[in-house]
């Protein structure tokens, strides 16, 4: 017999967990957070800082909080100790909490006491506390001792969806109860007065044509408000509830939800209901929607919170994430939209075109070529300059900077152009340019120091002015610098500039969607001997002078580098230089983000905007280091914040394609319009930054489908990786070298997240989102892990390649670079560069002679993917994937990840494949040969010998039915029939008799066996065409392992293995003594557990494990 | 995405559309019956959580031979009648001894040989609420079937396979001699639905049914909460291999050669809770907040959060910042108090 402390060792333990929100509460300026039976506390010091201030853990048990209730004071002062109960499912606790500045302190737990049936409600009655249960039953208890005191039923016992408790005593105390029949059922448990005999209901209440999930009773105004299911929120006038026979009247039925209704809350003024659709709203009493807040992602806002005294409204998100709202009711101080009233007798001419100079001077032009001002601040019209030639056509654009210079440019059709120093507007300078229309005009600015107009004339000519000032103020001057000539397309203009930093070049957008590059000074290229190059690429071009009607004998210089059409057929509208990258804005809904490296523009990632804005229109920076999207979203313009997925401002303009302007400063935004011959403005205090504030940012907003761990970086002390535990819950030593794991998960809300888990903290760090996919993705793929500078270089960071694969057929190649950043809390940064991507039915559709073929199924999921490295120089890996067609496809990768071909397939399975797997065979003098292992929801396992596949000549891949068509993998070099249906769950693990393999399936059972590998000598093999023979050696099967999917499992090493199931343990099994034993397992708190990967971290930490699901949970155990 | 794309993922619900099944569970109790022969010797049979009815379908043409088989089906929901099958409309977890009496009248005084239940509850996405809220189905249809069953019957419910479900195999144990997880092909890979097949009923000594009170479920104890000995029943897999696979994507074109013509679905869908609401936001008519929308205006605390790295992108291209010149350069960026003064036209 082994020693019985064998069977509990590894024990694992939970570091850190990452599900929804389901309860909020605030107590004095704390706010408390359930997560899991984990609570949050963050503090919210007024005017302070808001912060998390710790984790309180595993109060509830394997229960998830529910709620919260505060035990009210006698002298209602609950400012810095509070009894609170915890509760959630069957599980209640009591703690007793005291806080003051910058600390927080546990004074007290009761036990952890489990009720017989659900709590949908719990409430303070003197000392004990009344729990609403499951089956319209009250219960009275003593939270302190931990026993039931007494227990009343109501005669009508049906299972509630939700209760509400009301009353400060025993006698008074009354339950109103949602039922599954949708009625609220209204009783007094008080009414009970002997043996705890069933209570009748006082009153029966319907209106609801769903489930009540919520409610919320508001004594002071006798009002009660319910949340449904049938996405309504009703508004009920009851009186004083504790008094039986009372008249129930609805005076408010609210839809304002486009989804389910999941909570309500009352307030002293106002209504806050939240629901999943992820909005928030707050409603007046009356039924009026007050404002809206949205910002959460996925399934929904599980728990809302309010603190009166500051007007906060606090939201939990099934993301996981908590925000913070401000509550203002009526009436937006400081912004809004006004006419500036221009139409007046003493003003004739119709507007034509509109430009803000900063944020406080508007500029406009008429049909008469006048130019006016408006200053903001003065609330006045004044006219500038009156010019004929400019009545038919002009355009007009204030040059950028926070006071917009001082200048503006205006443009005719007759290829002139005027600048004009608003101050001093006789000071304005005239320039024929062109012959013809001048079609667009576009300022760039470097620092202070250099200020460009650009302008295109006809056949894609653009003048680059030079615009200097003189030392007087009092004039300015105008000189052609240079010319450029765009690539030919139907509409040749350009459309938008910006200096690349530090000013060599500039980058240019065009109305054909294509990016350029241009030299800002071409000929000062050429004098430095590199001209002789940039006017290489001119001749290529065809240009030369005249191609355009250009006057002056100036030589037109082509880009030196372009991605043509990134924006497609409606144009690039903005160009932003930032922090090394180059942002590109499009009207095909996007936003790129691109470098320059060598002289070249290289795209890094194509990101898309909110659902339905397809007309970016430009993007800023913001103090806080986050970006803003500007654009137009049917009729309205929208400022859009990316990182919290909120539309900062709205207004109603018509659309993009009358003129507007739009200008932001730190303290105000304005956007200007035409509409109705009038100049119409919008201006909001605090600039495009968000006034809400995000405690928690969320991560993915519905279930994590594949988690993979990439590497690990160490930070030395010097970066301080900073943590939210307090110090005395470190254990001391782990202070060290900073160990950070990184880990990418990604998920059905089409995102791929890149994740930084510090060993010490416990905390999580979300580095970047990556959002390419059009549908779910379910697969993730790693290779090429390395560092930035290469193996010499001793600085931390981190490099590799992924692949992502999901829904519709498609995939996605990108490279991560993870590095030290001092600037961002978890101390790093994640660069990501997209590299290619594939999808079927593209790949067929440009198959020549596809009418012959049948068409494959656009809507084939990937379900798995494994890399499979190859060891010739040169040969990109190979990418294996499990498709819901029936199919197991091969990619080769190559080009670093940038071209990506779909190479052999087969139809084997002839069922939905769950997974694929690879691995390497190595044994002395034998040759290294990758096997796959693919797996379907039959159960059974196939093994197929890559090496053979590839080897040229050999007869393992058949050529294609038809041209064009991807070759066909053979037969597998095994089968083995390891479960009776679908397998989820699959690694192997080399060892001296060949491979350990081990499946889990759906049916709950585990199946390992050793696989052996009889292949032939390295010499023997150079003659003939022989393969590897595989056997299966030892095969057990463990039928009742978990009671649900076996969906993550891991093989440590030839005695150990650890598996994970949707029935939520976490399990050990010993190996190597005939059939697996079972060790012991954990209970965890993610459901839906999708994936799981497991690591070693270092001797003293053990193995780290993450398991991903509705939620990420993170386990550490010492080996 | 077209009408038929849904044909295209999910063959089940094309079959049944074409063999006018009113909805693809159908394929799962006869599955079930392939395995466990569930309808031999049957002629009373209820269905529990019935609607659209696609199991009663099943069971009216399934059971008692020549038509002689009786069957009752319970919903929340009305659903169009069936010939031969009785229907009573109501909440099977709040029923009252005359419901089981209504089953029982129905059945001339005999019990009934099979009781099955297919209900659901709508899934909020929060699992514990969803885990909890099903096994009240589960425990309720257990309940009547305590009323209803003859000894010997048998039993059928679906199940969550989440957390807690081994409490319910043991809670199924204690009223059965024989219990089994079962999962039809018919039903997805992704699913974690399951069907509890009991057989044998055999309630314990001295147990009175009580209609009048719920069956409670079960808490940890012996069947422990992450010990060995929590009870896992075994497990089936039931509808033999040829048949369709549920996870898989198919052709329209089948491969029994048979060509594929779109066929309607045979019950329309049952007026939903939030039909209103749909109505009121195809009609624009959904509240909507005041507008001009915007921010109200406060200072703003920003937060630097674990969890809450802005994604910041930082310098793969460096830029070489230049101090801001404030020399004479741009004379026009900052405005004199005069020249505003002067510009100002009454
Ligand atoms: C999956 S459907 C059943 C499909 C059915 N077996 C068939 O084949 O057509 C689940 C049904 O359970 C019903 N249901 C849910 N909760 C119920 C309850 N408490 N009482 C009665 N029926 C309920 C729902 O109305 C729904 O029609």
């Amino acid at each position: 017999m082994d020693a019985p402390e064998d069977y509990v060792w590894p024990r694992a333990t939970s570091e850190l967990i990452l599900l929804p929100v389901t309860g909020l509460e605030c107590v004095g300026d704390r706010l408390l957070a359930g997560e899991g039976p984990d609570v949050l506390v963050y503090s919210l010091d007024f005017g302070g800082h808001l912060r998390m201030m710790k984790r309180v853990q595993n109060l509830l048990g394997h229960y998830l909080i529910h709620g919260f209730r505060v035990r009210p004071e006698p002298n209602g002062d609950v400012d810095s100790e509070a009894m609170v109960a915890v509760f959630g499912s069957k599980g209640l606790r009591i703690v007793k909490v005291s806080w003051g500045p910058g600390r927080f302190r546990e004074l007290w737990r009761s036990g952890l006491w489990n009720m017989s049936d659900w709590i949908w409600d719990a409430r303070w009655l003197e000392g004990n506390v009344a729990l609403a249960l499951g089956h319209n039953s009250v219960v009275l208890y003593d939270p302190v001792v931990g026993c039931m005191l007494q227990e009343v039923p109501c005669t009508d016992r049906c299972t509630l969806s939700s209760a509400c408790l009301i009353g400060d005593t025993w006698k008074e105390l009354t339950i109103v109860a949602g039922a599954v029949s949708n009625q609220l059922l209204v009783w007094y448990p008080a009414a009970a007065l002997i043996d705890n005999k069933p209570v009748a209901p006082d009153r029966r209440v319907s209106g609801h044509v769903g489930v009540i999930f919520s409610m919320s009773y508001l004594e002071s105004k006798g009002l009660l408000a319910t949340a449904s299911e049938d996405r309504s929120v009703r508004i009920w006038k009851v009186g004083d509830l504790r008094v039986p026979g009372g008249r129930v009247q609805n005076i408010g039925h609210c839809f304002g939800h486009s989804a389910r209704v999941w909570q309500v809350k009352l307030l002293e003024n106002y209504l806050i209901s939240a629901g999943e659709d992820c909005v928030c709203l707050v409603w007046s009493h009356e039924g009026e929607i007050l404002q809206a807040f949205r910002g959460h992602q996925g399934r929904g806002i599980r728990a809302i919170a309010a603190h009166e005294r500051q007007a906060w409204v606090v939201t939990g998100g099934d993301d996981s994430g908590i925000r913070l709202w401000h509550l203002v009711g009526r009436g937006y101080p400081g912004s809004g939209v006004s006419a500036l009233c221009f139409k007046s007798r003493s003003r004739p001419g119709t507007l034509k075109a509109v430009t803000l100079a900063g944020s406080w001077r508007l500029l406009a032009v008429t049909d008469t070529g006048a130019l006016y001002l408006y200053d903001l601040e003065v609330k006045c019209w004044e006219q500038l300059l009156e010019d004929k030639r400019f009545q038919s056509y002009c355009l007009l654009e204030a040059a950028p900077g926070p006071e917009g210079f001082g200048l503006c440019a205006m443009a005719n059709g007759e290829g002139r152009v005027k600048v004009v120093p608003i101050n001093t507007p006789t000071a304005a300078v005239d320039l024929t340019l062109f012959r013809g229309k001048v079609h667009s005009l576009s300022w760039a600015l470097r620092g202070y120091e250099e200020l460009l107009l650009l302008a295109s004339g006809p056949g894609g000519v653009v003048a680059c002015l030079e615009i200097t000032a003189a030392p007087t103020g009092k004039a300015i001057f105008v000189k052609e610098r240079c010319r450029y000539l765009l690539p030919p397309s139907k509409q040749r203009w350009h459309t938008c500039s910006a200096f690349l930093p530090p000013g060599d070049f500039l980058v240019c957008g065009d109305r054909r969607g294509s990016v350029l590059l241009f030299p800002s000074r071409p000929a000062l290229l050429k004098d430095l001997g590199v001209g002789g190059k940039a006017g290489a690429v001119t001749g290529a071009l065809g240009a030369g002078s005249g191609s355009g009607g250009g006057e002056t004998a100036l030589t037109e210089w082509g880009p030196v580098s372009t991605l043509p059409s990134l924006h497609g057929k409606q144009g690039v509208t903005s160009v932003t230089c930032h922090g090394g990258y180059v942002y590109t804005t499009g009207r095909d809904g996007a936003y790129y983000q691109l470098f320059v490296r060598g002289g070249q523009l290289q795209p890094v990632l194509r990101q898309k905007s909110c659902r339905g804005m397809n007309w970016v229109a430009g993007l800023r920076m913001v103090a806080d280091g986050s970006m803003v999207i500007l654009g137009f979203h049917a009729n309205e313009f929208v400022v859009w914040s990316p990182r919290s997925h909120e539309k900062l401002h709205i207004v109603n303009c018509g659309g993009g394609h009358r003129s507007w302007a739009f200008s932001d400063t730190e303290a105000a935004m304005a956007f200007a319009y035409l509409k109705d011959g009038d100049v119409m403005l919008y201006r909001a205090l605090g600039g495009c930054t968000r006034p809400h504030v995000i405690l928690r940012e969320s991560l993915h907003g519905r279930e994590i489908t594949c988690v993979k761990r990439v590497g690990t970086i160490t930070l030395g002390p010097e970066y301080e990786v900073p943590s939210f535990m307090q110090p005395d819950h470190l254990e001391p030593g782990s202070e060290g070298p900073g160990l950070t794991d990184i880990v990418i998960t990604c998920s059905e809300d089409t995102t791929v997240c890149v994740l930084a888990l510090p060993t010490a903290t416990g905390s999580a760090h979300a580095l970047t989102a990556v959002c390419n996919h059009i549908s779910s993705v379910r697969a993730l793929a790693v290779w090429g892990i390395g560092t930035p500078g290469g193996p010499q270089d001793p600085r931390p960071g981190l490099t590799a390649h992924v692949v992502s694969a999901g829904g519709r057929a498609e995939m996605h190649c990108f490279s991560i670079m993870v590095t030290p950043d001092p600037s961002t809390p978890s101390r790093l940064a994640c660069h990501v560069m997209h590299l290619s991507s594939h999808r079927l039915d593209e790949y067929w559709d440009r198959q020549r002679n596809r009418h012959r073929m049948v068409k494959v199924d656009p809507e084939t999921r990937y379900m798995s993917l494994a890399v499979c490295e190859l060891d010739r120089p040169g040969l990109g890996p190979l990418v294996a994937a499990a498709c819901s067609d029936g199919a197991v496809r091969l990619f080769l990768l190559q080009d670093s990840g940038r071209r990506l071909q779909l190479l052999a397939e087969t139809f084997h399975h002839k069922r939905c494949v769950l997974k694929v797997h690879s691995f390497t065979h190595e044994a002395p003098n034998q040759r290294r040969r990758l096997f796959l292992c693919s797996a379907a929801t039959d159960g059974s396992l196939a093994f197929w010998d890559l090496t053979t596949v590839l080897d040229h000549g050999s007869g393992a891949l058949e050529p294609p039915a038809d041209p064009g068509l991807p070759y066909r993998l053979g037969t597998p070099c095994l089968t083995v029939q390891a479960h009776s249906c679908g397998v989820n769950s699959l690694h192997t693990l080399p060892t001296r008799e060949g491979h350990l393999v081990a499946s889990g399936s759906e049916d709950g059972s585990l199946h390992v066996f050793v696989l052996a590998m009889e292949a032939p000598e390295l010499e023997e093999a150079m003659g003939g065409d022989l393969v590897p023979q595989l056997h299966v050696l030892e095969e057990y099967s463990v039928p009742c392992a978990h009671a649900a999917h076996v969906t993550g499992l891991k093989i440590l090493s030839p005695s150990l293995m650890v598996s994970a199931s949707i029935d939520q343990r976490l399990t050990f099994w010993r190996l190597g003594h005939g059939e697996p034993t079972f060790m012991n397992s954990t209970v965890y708190h993610v459901p839906d557990v999708a994936d799981m990967d497991c690591w070693p971290v270092s001797p003293e930490f053990g193995h780290r494990c993450a398991l991903g699901g509705q939620g990420l949970e993170v386990y550490n155990w010492y080996d | 995405m077209g009408r038929t794309s849904k044909d295209k993922r999910d063959v089940y619900y094309r079959l049944a559309k074409e063999n006018g099944w009113r909805a693809r569970s159908a394929f799962k109790l006869l599955q079930l019956d392939e395995e466990f022969h569930l309808f031999q010797g049957v002629t009373r049979a209820v269905d529990l959580c019935a609607a659209p009815g696609s199991w009663s379908q099943v069971l009216s043409q399934k059971i008692g031979g020549q038509g002689s088989g009786h069957v009752v089906a319970v919903d929340l929901q009305a659903m169009a009648p069936l010939p031969g099958v009785l229907q009573i409309q109501g909440d099977i977890t709040q029923v009252r001894l005359s419901t089981a009496k209504e089953i029982i009248q129905h059945f001339e005084g005999c019990p009934a040989d099979l009781v099955v239940c297919d209900g659901a509850p709508d899934v909020t996405g929060l699992h514990d609420v969803d885990e909890y809220m099903q096994a009240q189905l589960l425990l309720a249809a257990l309940n009547i079937a305590t009323h209803v069953l003859k000894p010997g019957g048998c039993f059928v419910a679906k199940i969550f396979r989440g957390r807690d479900v081994t409490l319910i195999y043991s809670q199924l144990r204690v009223f059965f001699s024989n219990v089994l997880c079962a999962k039809p092909r018919s039903s997805r890979n992704s699913s974690i639905e399951a069907f509890a097949v009991c057989q044998g009923y055999d309630p314990p000594e001295g147990f009175l049914p009580d209609l009048t009170k719920p069956l409670l479920d079960h808490s940890y104890d012996f069947n422990q909460l992450d010990g060995p000995t929590r009870i896992i029943v075994p497990f089936v897999t039931c509808g033999d291999l040829s048949s369709y696979d549920s996870d898989r994507s198919y052709p329209l074109d089948l491969e029994d050669g048979s060509e594929y013509k779109y066929t309607p679905p045979t019950q329309p869908p049952i007026s939903p809770p939030y039909q209103e609401a749909c109505t009121l936001k195809k009609k624009g008519r959904l509240a909507k907040e005041l507008r001009p929308q915007d921010c109200p205006i406060s200072t703003v605390d920003t937060l630097s959060q674990p969890l809450a790295a802005p994604q910041r992108h930082t310098l793969l291209a460096p830029e070489v910042r230049k101090p801001v010149a404030q020399g004479p350069l741009c004379p026009f960026s900052e405005p004199t108090v005069e020249d505003s003064e002067m510009n100002c036209s009454p």
